[in-house]
């Protein structure tokens, strides 16, 4: 590799590692165990883990017939719902939050007539944060499975219907299995996205812990009154997402 | 071609000199500069601080204030960690004496107080009259975090009410600073929330209903406001000081809801 | 049992009608240049295309029938196909791949699994039961794919190019095994190719299709009697002209074609003037010479040797003449002409070895 780019490739590298060193070093190691031992921690942690992967599993439910639709159908307006598709990962979180309030809000579009007939309420509810993380990260899994859906040979799947395979057959047995590599990388990407959402979060969800206090909320209001605390949550958080991407990429993506 | 480059070239000239004639830093006190203060200040003290940051400026030429809100205990934290702050005014005396123990501050005077209300969205969904409604149970509560002041002092409201445990099984979110606060019942996502009187701006008036906490259970906020310790403008910063506690400051704190600091 | 085809199809404004049909115990090999829509008839017979107009039906069911608005779909035909490409599974084990189409249709695993297992020993493949198809050798690949039609019985065998993806070694082992397969399949067996010699090899009657028509149809032997086309033609080897025929002196004709014209033998039996007609020349039947010849022969044309092809103690010489020419001689006669690519020659020809085929 030539010397220039070994250079910049490794400036991007301390780019990603000085901050995560920083953590580790400004980590109160003496407090920390039981910071990390806290109720409070183990709670935002545990429901972080819930959030993220309801997210990333409802994110697939939504995005697969999106991404069939945009891989494989023509209809007008196509250009159009895929710029839809991909805004939330274009808009800043916390408007995101505000755009979820004015559509699923207790006054909102959606969110008003359910609460004003049926009584319900999906802000401060976990669910709420679900939705958030599902608002910001399924866009990932669009994508992830948009491209694997165009890189599929579809001659296979209509071999498949002229083996007296019926389209679901074709779907469970074929498509799918052939789709599982950008099916996981999709999810991982979504969960992480998932895992580390705030803004949105914060707007459309609130805060209280045990319902929707996911621990970057948790860091953020640590960082207020006891910032080494924050510290020692946020590499709590940085290493549980680690761990999962790195287990999960030894596992499922490695492709080629 | 060539016409457009000396004209790209004579700009940019005039742009260097007339940038350069004005960054002229002297260490001199007074004089002709443009200098600039930073100010820290709690959230609630944003209207009001923006109304006396200008009038401070226009009596003041060449002279800019910069203002940093948010919760004062993070705010403190941001002082003690990166020091780029002249002045903080926060909404409690903790987090002054905080920043005091760490840092240092001088010229520290209480310069206002806050008391606290109770405010519902406009039509009142949950029909509160007092504070004793609070406790009711399956009511939507949104309070700041502990920590925040606002947050703390709406908690010994209701501990001062004795309806702090019925009231905290009815907080469905911990909020970061006071606007959120208000944000949140003004959209009417929640029931009802306690932030300060001084909160209840003219334009934040018409989005809710506002119900007075009698004062025997009421707290009343005491607001300090100090130059920080390492200044960079301490003469400006004490000048600013100054003028929040003189007659002018004074009389816009009044104007946006808060109360002598006697 | 037998399969009748009577389709028009339009795709990207390609147009193909065909009609032809296929009974069982004879394979039918439909050949024809790439393009020709041998691609599309496939589709069609698979049930992923739709016939514009027409009617196709198998064995008593009708597959298509437009007028009718009947159309069965892929997966409910009886159609084994062997894909051009394979299109072998590439998540699953040649096995599973073998039992998908067993699977799909209901049939129990274990059974599916058994049937398959049989199945790949009997093409000769059976230790690589479990190996993915990415793992499998040209070969291999072809018996498995071979093994996959044929599992779930069906009526119809279609085999697309089956032999086009080998190299020169797998493609002799295989073909045998192919005609063997065909021999033994008690349905209706379809071969599409263009190649010539994989369909005279392998199929029992041949049908020709050229830009998405149906221009002859006969065993191999009725076509190289009497060509229709310039591919049925270059199929058999023959020289084919086709063009307008004009009357010229005492019992002679000019066959004028694009390329050029010939001299021909006045045909009694044919109209003063025809405008389709076509004149089919044996190779043998040309003579080359270094000079321009004397003698009776009323077709002399000059032209350049543009390519040898030796065939045991044969040659067939092409020659860039106007019509161009393929004349067959004998090495000795290559040696003695001293004729390489580029030599100047004359190829001559007598009026009355030129056969008219009747129209």
């Amino acid at each position: 590799m030539p010397a220039v780019l070994a250079l910049i490739a490794g400036f991007g590298v301390a780019l990603v590692a000085l901050p995560l060193i920083g953590l580790i070093i400004r980590t109160p190691w003496s407090r920390a165990g039981d910071i990390l031992a806290s109720g409070s921690a183990r709670t935002a942690l545990r429901l972080s883990l819930i959030v993220a992967t309801a997210s990333a599993l409802v994110g697939l439910l939504v995005a697969f017939p999106l991404a069939w639709a945009l891989a494989r159908s023509q209809f007008r307006g196509k250009a159009l719902v895929r710029a839809l598709v991909v805004l939330p990962l274009v808009m800043p979180p916390v408007v995101g939050g505000v755009a979820l309030l004015s559509a699923f809000g207790r006054r909102g579009l959606v969110g008003g007539p359910l609460y004003d007939v049926f009584g319900l309420q999906i802000t401060f509810t976990v669910w709420a944060a679900v939705l958030a993380s599902t608002f910001v990260s399924f866009p990932l899994l669009v994508l992830a499975l948009e491209v694997g859906l165009r890189s599929l040979d579809v001659r296979l799947e209509d071999a498949a219907s002229t083996m007296g395979a019926a389209r679901w057959y074709v779907l469970r047995r074929v498509t799918l299995p052939l789709l599982a590599p950008q099916i996981a990388a999709g999810l991982v990407l979504a969960w992480a996205r998932a895992l580390g959402e705030f803004g949105a979060t914060i707007t459309f969800a609130g805060n209280l812990p045990g319902r929707t206090q996911t621990l970057p909320l948790a860091v953020f209001e640590q960082l207020q009154t006891d910032p080494g605390g924050a510290i020692a949550l946020s590499l709590l958080l940085v290493t549980v997402s680690l761990v999962v991407i790195v287990t999960l990429r030894g596992r499922f993506l490695q492709t080629r | 071609m060539k016409r457009l480059v000396a004209v790209g070239a004579a700009a940019l000239t005039l742009i260097a000199v007339g940038c350069g004639s004005s960054d002229e830093p002297t260490s001199a006190a007074g004089g002709n500069q443009e200098r600039e203060i930073t100010v820290f200040a709690a959230s609630s003290l944003t209207a009001a601080f923006t109304q006396i940051g200008s009038d401070f400026e226009a009596a003041n030429p060449r002279l800019t204030v910069t203002f940093n809100f948010g919760p004062s205990d993070g705010l403190a934290g941001q002082i003690e960690s990166e020091g780029v702050a002249d002045v903080f005014a926060s909404a409690s005396p903790t987090w002054m004496d905080d920043l005091a123990s760490a840092t240092g501050v001088t010229q520290r005077t209480d310069f206002a107080r806050n008391k606290l209300v109770i405010i519902t969205p406009p039509d009142d969904p949950a029909g509160i009259g007092s504070i004793d409604d609070l406790a009711d149970p399956g009511l939507q509560l949104v309070l700041a975090a502990v920590g925040v002041p606002v947050g703390d002092y709406a908690r010994q409201v209701l501990r001062n009410a004795g309806i702090a445990k019925a009231a905290a099984a009815n907080v469905v979110s911990n909020e970061q600073d006071d606007a959120s606060v208000v944000a949140k019942i003004a959209s009417g996502e929640a029931d009802t929330g306690i932030v300060y009187a001084s909160d209840v701006t003219e334009s934040v008036a018409p989005t809710v209903h506002s119900i007075e906490i009698p004062g025997d259970v009421n707290v009343i906020a005491t607001y300090p406001i100090a130059v920080v310790d390492g200044a960079k403008s301490s003469d400006l910063a004490r000048a600013f000081v100054r003028y929040v506690s003189g007659p002018d400051g004074q009389a816009t704190l009044r104007a946006f809801g808060f109360l002598p600091p006697t | 049992m037998s399969l009748h085809v009577d389709v028009e199809v339009e795709v990207d404004r390609f147009r193909l009608e065909a009609e032809f049909l296929a009974e069982p115990g004879e394979t039918v090999g439909l050949l024809g240049p790439n393009g020709a829509g041998k691609s599309t008839l496939v589709s069609v017979l698979a049930g992923l295309t739709q016939p514009a107009e027409g009617r196709v039906e198998l064995d008593g069911s009708v597959l298509d029938d437009r007028a009718a608005h009947v159309h069965m779909n892929p997966e409910e035909r009886s159609v084994g196909i062997v894909f051009q490409d394979l299109l072998l599974f590439p998540h699953l084990t040649a096995q599973d791949n073998v039992a998908f189409p067993l699977r799909a249709r209901g049939v129990p695993a274990h059974e599916a699994t058994d049937r398959a297992r049989v199945l790949l020993g009997r093409l000769g493949v059976g230790e690589r039961a479990h190996a993915r198809p990415a793992e499998l050798s040209g070969g291999e690949a072809q018996r498995v794919a071979l093994a996959r039609a044929l599992v779930a019985e069906p009526r119809l065998l279609l085999l697309d190019e089956p032999l086009s993806a080998l190299d020169v070694r797998a493609r002799g082992r295989i073909k045998s095994l192919v005609r063997d397969t065909l021999r033994t399949f008690p349905g209706v067996r379809l071969l599409v190719t263009h190649d010539p010699v994989e369909a005279a090899m392998l199929s029992d009657r041949l049908v020709l299709l050229e830009e998405g028509r149906v221009t002859q149809t006969g065993t191999p032997d009725e076509i190289r009697r009497a060509p229709r086309t310039s591919f049925a033609a270059d199929l058999v080897g023959v020289n084919f002209f086709a063009g307008r025929l004009e009357r010229a002196d005492e019992g002679t004709a000019r066959l004028v074609t694009s390329a050029g014209e010939i001299v021909v033998a006045w045909p009694s039996d044919l109209p003063e003037r025809s405008e389709d007609a076509i004149g089919v020349l044996r190779p043998i039947d040309i003579s080359l010479h270094l000079q321009p010849p004397e003698g009776s022969a009323r077709n002399v044309f000059r032209g350049r040797v543009v390519g040898i092809e030796i065939a045991g103690d044969r040659a067939r010489v092409q020659v860039d003449s106007s019509p161009l020419l393929v004349a067959e001689i004998t090495l000795g006669s290559i040696s003695r002409l001293g004729l390489v690519e580029g030599t100047d020659v004359w190829a001559s020809f007598k009026a009355v070895e030129v056969d008219l085929l009747p129209p």
